[in-house]
């Protein structure tokens, strides 16, 4: 626990952490500070003056909160007339030369200059002389739309390009009222995190050309997700919605701050693989390629299962560690192997040494931690002698590499419990759709041990089965998820101590992995 | 100021020559950083070219090893620096207070009347260029010139017009 | 009482070629080096201190005690930067030093380097001081080429390498945070404070930031000591400057000056007066960013630092600009708010925007559409920039627009009545009979 410091806020004895700044300080006690530029993972630049804070007997009296280390005895008054006034000043100066073009801006709704006006300003402009014109719809590259007259210079944007992806392809040119965003001609943004942009800008002047005019902000519903795009699993929000008329879709991922993975950011391909949630998926069962109601499906599984001698479970180690468990218990019930290869995930050389992973698995971790064997060798010799087989989501043949696997599939029963159409899906004999990560609640341990749990965000018109249900129908042990950590509790020593319940928002680093 | 963030391409690649080049290796060693070279190099780019193209900023940047954007920002910023080619001889009229106070509008309306040469302008057969720049630091001999980096102090409309004769005569 | 300019910095400034190193020295230039080098550094500072030079860049700053405020033993290099970026309004001072003793400059330079324990400096130039770099520049290279720089300072256990360093356009680069970060590659964007330059500054090292003229004021310290520099002046201003005289007098110019003296009598007696016959109207006492002074308030004024703080106006840098009775206030005030806009770094908000409307309505005024509502906005705007923003200027220009504001404030409502025929509303078609 840091140290921590006694100051007053508009007379309030406040307890804080010594030496962070005012902003940050007071936001961990609930006052919030109004600011532009700063940002917890970017420090303080200064430069929007939105934060100046009275200090009592100050030296200067008006000091930026950002840039003002908290310290024992200091006395803030946010409250003071002379603050407002400084508020509604610089609120003022912001929107001169703003084009306030609020109902087609993107922002509307989250955006931190319409925030600030109507609980700082509610004025009339006093703007009867000429604005300043700059530059819209700059394509910037990366999927990044700018709008020079939106933007408050805030400098987020160009901070981020030069402090953490370090390839610094924006800059603020030009100075004066003149002084605008732009990136070199021919240099457009250029690296997998570029749309962190889009949302570290605090007004409408960066948008994603993804979302630009998909949907209005105050129709989404926020829930919070972990990304399946690696094995990194970024906290992120699934902001979802289901228009009139219309199947509920996912509209976007943001980055959801986590200290213990992700920071602030994620990377674009995790951001924008909302897309598969939506796209391609699997919504009627077949038997034989024939459409069959659910019942049909579960009733020609489960005769299947009754004749084979030699069920083999394939899972995915996308699979949630729940999902997994179920599966594990399925197969003693049933007498079936259970296989977690799946080479086709990673991509050697793809990760980088900050989000990205070459593992493109959320779970990996978990297979270990349960004991499921991810070999090949096990898998193949699994194969050699299976009548049977049932992949939970797992595609481990498409890579050419395997194609001796994928030639011994030949001739065996296969059923694929599958949340997306591709060949091998879509040709097994009995196909049955299942939820994805984004429509069932979970939880997945990335691959520096850190667990987390995520709540079901997307609900369907017509609602195919989570895994975990699908299995408990035909057949399995684990009804439900809190089943399932009952007898992880007791099988599984590192979970041993863990309350699901109590995971929190951030996750927790699993000991003894 | 303007807007300056509209680059111009020279419509071939910019390297030193032979002088700048050994200017450039005389700077490198003077400062830790190697951003402090952006701002030499792009003068060393004027004298060289008489301004900075797109090409020549990218030269820069490869040079310093500085990000594109930020040589971008510093030619933008820094307003002595040509984004566009100026006439052969480029003149700047102080507008300041004190240059304005004896009365340096005389010498604008001048040279609008007898060369048709406006601020930000260019004459037609390329010969001149006018900008009306913020305080030469000569407000004692105001109204202060400064044509190609060369002040002439005290001026009034008939010396301007001397002056440019001169410059016209040396053009030919 | 007879008015005279004095000798001090200028003593060289008349001898011819006095920018060469041989007829600088053989007029006594670096003649200060060996008892430089006899004294501690500390001796010197304390010299300094007890000169009482204050910063001649604008401030008015103490030079010595200025120095005190490096941390000692950081394991960092010390670097010096002289700010040569002369940029404000009416002041041309350093140049002259530039131009007509370097040698006084980097002596000056050596002085200072040594007092304060540095081996690498940088003179910052602005770009638009074009022959003065060049000057500027052989004198360097002469400097060195005589030992006076380089390894060996005059045979001394002592190095310093001297870069000139030249700006390119931007006023604010001679804010001393907006310098440093200048030379470091950056737009000229003045840093937040603290930390202050003395201990993070050129390079994130202890850093002392001197005006040329301060500078330049050393050598005479050292050789003569602090009590022969407080001969002149007053207690609290002692010393000489160099003032630079514009506007509408007869003999504008750049004159050498004890501190203290009436501001009046210097223009009358050094400037040979308002020009032209007429009257006086007003005084920028210290460069355009100083509260202006009425003919009435100039008349009781004193050139230093106390009587221009109890005239609410401030020394400055020494540009005294004299306005006649014919000069428009308000388009005075269009040219300096021009200027400001024109050079606002553009990175606090209420400044890069702010000046800008500042600016539009002063034209307002101008063009007769404006409204004695503008005034009242103007007068304003001036109170919702100040002192807002991370440097002074924005301040730079609300101070002394405020003053014509306030002072002449007669002038810009006749803006407004003057055209008030124009800001008549139509006439109401429906009432007619």
């Amino acid at each position: 626990m840091s140290e921590k410091v006694t100051l007053s806020v508009n007379g309030h004895e406040v307890r804080v952490a010594a030496g962070a700044n005012l902003i940050d300080a007071l936001e961990a006690v609930g006052i919030d500070i109004p600011h532009f530029c700063y940002h917890p993972a970017l420090g303080a630049d200064g430069n929007c003056r939105m934060c100046l804070v009275e200090i009592e007997d100050g030296r200067p009296p008006i000091v930026p909160a950002c840039k003002t280390p908290a310290a024992e005895g200091m006395k803030v008054v946010l409250e003071s007339e002379k603050i407002k006034k400084i508020q509604r000043d610089i609120l003022e100066m912001e929107l001169i030369n703003h084009p306030v073009d609020c109902p087609v801006c993107d922002q509307a709704g989250e955006c931190t200059l319409q925030d600030y006006y109507m609980k700082f300003d509610l004025g009339d402009s006093r703007m009867d002389v000429a604005q300043v014109k700059k530059d819209k719809r700059l394509d910037f590259g990366g999927g990044v739309v700018h709008d020079q007259e939106r933007c408050v210079l805030c400098g987020r944007c160009v901070r981020f390009t030069r402090q953490i992806t370090k390839t610094g392809e924006l800059g603020i040119v030009n100075r004066a009222d003149q002084a605008r965003v732009a990136i070199f001609p021919g240099k457009p943004l250029n690296n997998r995190y570029a749309l962190n942009v889009v949302e570290l800008c605090p007004v409408g002047a960066m948008t994603s050309r993804d979302f630009r005019f998909k949907q209005r902000v105050w129709f989404l519903k926020k829930t919070p997700g972990v990304c399946h795009g690696c094995a990194t699993g970024c906290s992120i929000t699934i902001d979802h919605h289901r228009e009139k008329y219309k199947d509920a879709r996912i509209y976007r991922y943001r980055a959801r701050h986590n200290p213990l993975i992700n920071g602030y950011f994620i990377c674009d391909d995790g951001r924008l693989s909302y897309h598969l949630e939506n796209e391609n998926r699997l919504e009627t069962p077949l038997v034989k390629g024939v459409p069959v109601t659910p019942t049909e499906a579960l009733d020609a599984v489960r005769t299947h299962l009754g004749q084979a001698k030699y069920p083999l479970v394939v899972v995915s180690p996308d699979c949630s560690l729940e999902q997994l468990y179920a599966a594990q218990m399925f197969c003693l019930e049933h007498g079936a192997k259970v296989s977690g290869y799946s080479a086709a995930a990673i991509v050697a050389g793809d990760g980088d040494d900050y989000l990205i992973k070459d593992d493109k698995a959320a779970n990996r971790p978990s297979l270990n931690l349960l004991g499921i064997d991810t070999s090949r060798e096990y898998l193949r010799e699994a194969l050699g002698h299976a009548d049977l087989v049932i992949t939970l989501n797992n595609d481990p043949f498409t890579d050419g590499a395997d194609a001796d696997l994928s030639e011994m599939m030949k001739g065996i029963t296969t059923i694929a419990c599958a949340t997306h159409h591709c060949e091998f899906f879509d040709n097994a004999d009995i196909v049955l759709p299942i939820a994805s990560y984004s429509e069932y609640a979970g939880s997945v341990i990335n691959s520096d041990g850190v667990l987390q749990r995520f709540g079901r965000a997307v609900v369907k018109n017509r609602p195919v089965p989570e895994l975990l249900e699908l299995l408990h129908a035909l057949g399995g042990p684990v009804a439900d998820m809190g089943a399932a950590w009952a007898g992880m509790r007791t099988a599984v020593a590192p979970l041993g101590a863990v309350d699901p319940d109590k995971i929190g928002e951030h996750g927790m680093r699993l000991e003894g992995l | 100021m303007s807007d300056r963030s509209q680059l111009l391409d020279a419509g071939r690649p910019f390297a030193f020559d032979e002088t700048r080049e050994a200017e450039f290796t005389r700077l490198e060693p003077r400062y830790p950083e190697r951003d402090s070279l952006i701002m030499p190099a792009l003068w060393l780019v004027q004298e060289q070219q008489g301004w900075i193209s797109r090409e020549a900023m990218e030269y820069v940047a490869e040079r310093t090893g500085a990000y594109h954007a930020q040589v971008f920002e510093l030619a933008t910023f820094y307003t002595m620096y040509h984004l566009r080619p100026p006439g052969k001889h480029h003149i700047c009229i102080c507008r300041t207070l004190s240059c304005y106070l004896r009365e340096k509008q005389l010498l604008v309306d001048w040279l609008a009347a007898n060369l048709d040469l406006v601020p930000g302008a260019v004459t037609e057969d390329g010969r001149f260029s006018l900008e009306e720049v913020e305080c030469l630091g000569h407000c004692g001999s105001a109204p202060v010139v400064q044509v190609d980096g060369v002040f002439y102090e005290d001026m009034d409309e008939e010396k301007l017009g001397a002056l440019i004769e001169d410059l016209r005569s040396e053009a030919i | 009482m007879t008015i005279s300019p004095v000798s001090i910095l200028s003593a060289r400034f008349d001898v011819e070629d006095a920018h060469l190193l041989a007829v600088a020295r053989e007029q006594g230039a670096y003649a200060t080096l060996d008892t430089l080098f006899d004294m501690t550094p500390d001796d010197v500072t304390e010299e300094v201190k007890n000169s009482g030079l204050r910063g001649r860049g604008g401030a008015g700053f103490p030079a010595g005690i200025k120095w005190s405020f490096l941390p000692k033993d950081t394991g960092k290099p010390v670097y010096l930067t002289v700010n040569a970026d002369e940029s404000e309004p009416a002041t041309f001072k350093d140049r002259y030093i530039i131009v007509r003793d370097p040698h006084l400059l980097i002596e000056g330079i050596i002085i200072c380097c040594y007092a304060i324990g540095c081996h690498d400096a940088y003179i910052y130039i602005r770009g638009e001081y074009t022959s003065q770099y060049e000057i500027l520049r052989s004198a360097v290279e002469e400097a060195y080429a005589a030992g006076y720089l380089g390894e060996s300072v005059a045979g001394h256990d002592f190095s310093l390498q001297l870069t000139i360093h030249r700006g390119a356009g931007a006023y604010i680069c001679g804010e001393e945070t907006a310098l440093l970060e200048s030379i470091e590659g950056k737009k000229g964007q003045p840093r937040s404070k603290p930390p202050f330059p003395a201990v993070v500054g050129l390079y994130g090292c202890p850093t002392i930031i001197n005006n040329v003229q301060t500078i330049a004021s050393l050598p005479y310290i050292l050789a003569n000591g602090a009590a022969a520099y407080r001969a002149y002046g007053t207690e609290k201003s002692p010393g000489t400057h160099l003032f630079g005289i514009s506007g509408h007098v007869e003999r504008p110019g750049m004159y050498e000056l004890p501190l203290g003296l009436p501001l009046l009598g210097v223009i009358d007696e050094v400037a040979g007066g308002v020009w032209r016959g007429r009257g006086l109207k007003a005084v920028i006492p210290g460069g355009s960013s100083t509260p202006v002074l009425t003919a009435e308030e100039a008349a009781t004024v004193t050139l230093d630092y106390e009587s221009m703080a109890a005239h609410k106006t401030m020394f400055g840098s020494g540009g005294i600009v004299v306005l006649d009775e014919t000069v428009d206030m308000v388009r005075v005030v269009e040219n300096l708010i021009q200027f400001y806009h024109h050079e606002s770094c553009g990175q606090c908000t209420p400044c890069r925007e702010g000046l800008g409307w500042m600016e539009k309505l002063v034209r307002k005024l101008l063009a007769g559409e404006g409204s004695h509502a503008d005034i009242d906005l103007l007068l304003e705007l001036c109170d919702n920039i100040e002192m807002k923003t991370v440097c002074v200027l924005s301040a730079a220009c609300t101070m002394p627009v405020r003053s014509y504001l306030v002072k002449f404030r007669h002038e810009f409502e006749a803006c407004v009545t003057e055209h008030s025929a124009a800001a008549q509303p139509a006439q109401n078609l429906e009432a007619a009979p």
